[in-house]
């Protein structure tokens, strides 16, 4: 009977997984749709199926052109930088035992970001030699974030359990480091760099280019699947460390594969589109409250929830203030931040 | 067999752990007796591999405890610390899934059945484990740590228990200790730390009696179990007193008369 129960758990697993891809599948379409240059819908599928040899329809050249030179790498980047951020948020979680942590709150953004400054703004020699650009930059970002997760991780851990109220106030000081150092540097800066920086900051989806996507699917999807196959061990991990090196875990080994995937999912994602907040913390919550706590669907499930969601919000950035954009940063905190309190209100009703 | 040689371990100089050595052999359940800040712990913790043993060795079935990884010592011998904290809403039957991570079994779900039903928590299988009281947590945790080693295997293996009887009411508690005795038929050996020395009493094949990091007594339950030095090791003085019903050993601490308390280190 079990078996049989074990079984339908895992078909309900898939399940859940295939609706948020439908739902993500539906997201993308109507953000390749709809926009400052509205492409009607039957016009967005023909362009599609005209890329993999099927002619229905027409369209004019210059639909196709918007939709497959501007939105669509945009729309894959926020799938990719979405998704990580979502996932890196539930493996760090997973791993720091806290559902608070996000890659905001402990260092990893602030030190990718601090990083991704530095390249921009002291190297500016790089910008002659394309592929140190395109290279460069997401693993300059990734380096800071390992440095400040490295270093909250750290500093938080007593005797093997890391201590939330310690870890809160690592996370806070070496935000509070990493942002003066950014400031420190900006001192230093041009004009030029300053006003993408001002943008940089809030998080811009608009610089995505054919160009940033072969660096972003390796270094974004690489280690989100290397996250994914570590989803047994991080339930381990949630009884505990000695509990999980008692169950045959090799538990340095896979924290430390888990900084550095986690890391370099949003250092690169950072060095790519700036900061986002609230994706990383929002998303891995929501999908514990829908669907419970189990690892292997709360990754994947945090990948495409994450992705959706990101999706959205650069498409209500795209439409809200046409012909302007909105900068994603704000949408998400917008979203994330009254969503977050009605959280805490329910998690606190539900305590008493 | 699961053997320990001259075990030391030190804090700041002070030995914790004093040239301890003991020795475990499958099918029998040993229970580690002593007051509060004895070392017991401390012990238990270089034994499960959780404290690098730095003077004195620690092997399992002969192979040395250093030279075994994780997944291999977790397939020898399965361990129950004193609380375990569950910070996801993870439900019975995923916490007790997660005993079998690192082994490769052939048939899970019969296994898992027959441990939670072993520890009477079948009823609680798809429960949240957090909304659970303390005694349920504790047989749960239980079973999690018993699904690791449920399987029957050709070589001896070992279960180690901090006080797992700490938060259950006395049925329970019998409950518990009795399901150890079935694994002694299983080729376990089990160690198990206790505070209730009347359980001890009852349910070990060997005690071994722990003060200030060394062995004060270590043997049979008949060899150890004397007034004497059990009024030497818990400084209390401790009366037995023969069960009228079972024939077997009550163990009775009687109200002390002076009143000093020693201070030790807690655990």
């Amino acid at each position: 009977m079990i078996t049989a129960l074990s079984h339908t758990k895992i078909q309900s697993q898939n399940l859940t997984l295939i609706g948020f891809g439908i739902v993500l599948v539906l997201v993308v379409l109507a953000s390749l749709s709809l926009g400052a240059y509205s492409i009607p819908f039957p016009q967005t599928l023909s362009i599609l199926f005209d890329q993999i040899g099927i002619q229905v329809g027409t369209f004019e050249v210059q639909q196709a052109n918007v939709l497959l030179q501007i939105r669509l790498p945009r729309i894959l980047m926020a799938m990719l930088v979405g998704g990580g951020l979502g996932i890196a948020g539930a493996a760090l979680q997973g791993m720091f035992r806290n559902p608070l942590v996000e890659p905001g709150l402990i260092g990893v953004s602030s030190g990718a970001a601090l990083f991704a400054v530095i390249f921009m703004v002291i190297i500016p020699a790089a910008g002659s030699l394309a592929w140190i650009k395109t290279l460069g930059l997401p693993l300059f970002a990734f380096i800071g974030g390992l440095i400040c997760v490295t270093a909250v991780y750290q500093l938080s851990k007593s005797q093997g359990r890391t201590d939330a109220a310690t870890l809160i106030l690592a996370g806070v000081a070496i935000n509070a480091l990493a942002g003066s150092l950014i400031g420190l540097v900006l001192f230093f800066a041009d004009d030029s760099a300053l006003r993408s920086f001002t943008f940089w900051s809030l998080g811009d989806l608009g610089g995505a280019t054919w160009a940033k996507i072969p660096v972003s699917v390796t270094l974004i999807g690489v280690p989100s699947i290397l996250l994914l196959l570590n989803s047994r061990q991080l339930n381990a991990l949630a009884l505990g460390e000695q509990e999980a090196f008692h169950m045959g875990v090799n538990v340095q080994q896979v924290k430390i594969r888990l900084l550095i995937c986690s890391a370099l999912v949003v250092g690169v994602g950072v060095s790519m589109v700036g900061m986002i907040g609230f994706v990383g913390l929002v998303v891995p919550h929501l999908i514990r409250i829908l669907f419970g706590a189990d690892h292997r669907l709360v990754l994947p499930g945090s990948f495409l929830l994450g992705a959706i969601l990101l999706n959205f919000a650069d498409l209500i950035a795209r439409v809200i203030v046409i012909p302007a954009e909105m900068p994603i940063g704000v949408i998400t905190a917008l979203i994330g931040a009254p969503f977050f309190i009605w959280l805490i209100f329910n998690l606190n009703k539900s305590k008493n | 067999m699961l053997q320990a040689s001259q075990v030391h371990f030190c804090i700041r100089q002070r030995p914790i752990v004093d040239e301890v050595s003991l020795e475990l052999n499958p099918g029998e359940i040993l229970a580690v007796l002593g007051p509060n800040g004895a070392g017991k712990s401390t012990f238990f913790k270089i034994l499960s591999g959780e404290i690098k043993c730095k003077h004195g060795s620690v092997g399992y079935n002969g192979h040395d405890i250093h030279k075994l990884k994780a997944c291999d010592l977790a397939a020898v011998r399965a361990v129950m610390p004193q609380h375990t904290q569950v910070n996801f809403p993870f439900t019975v039957q995923e916490v007790v899934e997660l005993g079998l991570i690192s082994t490769k079994v052939k048939q899970p779900a019969k296994l898992i059945q027959e441990v939670l039903e072993a520890t009477n928590t079948s009823h609680l299988k798809n429960q949240v484990f957090n909304h659970l009281s303390g005694g349920e947590k504790q047989r749960v945790q239980l079973a999690r740590v018993l699904v690791q080693i449920w399987e029957t295997k050709p070589f001896p293996r070992y279960l180690l228990l901090d006080e797992p009887t700490s938060s259950l009411d006395i049925a329970q508690q019998h409950a518990v200790l009795k399901i150890l005795q079935t694994l002694k038929s299983r080729n376990i050996g089990i160690l198990v730390i206790l505070h209730e020395l009347n359980l001890a009493a009852q349910y070990a094949d060997k005690i071994a009696l722990l003060k200030n990091g060394m062995i004060a007594k270590a043997g049979t339950v008949e060899e150890v179990l004397e007034e004497k030095i059990l009024a030497y090791v818990f400084d209390h003085p401790i009366h037995l007193i023969k069960n009228p019903v079972t024939g077997g050993v009550l163990i009775s601490a009687a109200a002390q008369t002076h009143t000093s308390i020693p201070t030790f280190k807690q655990a």
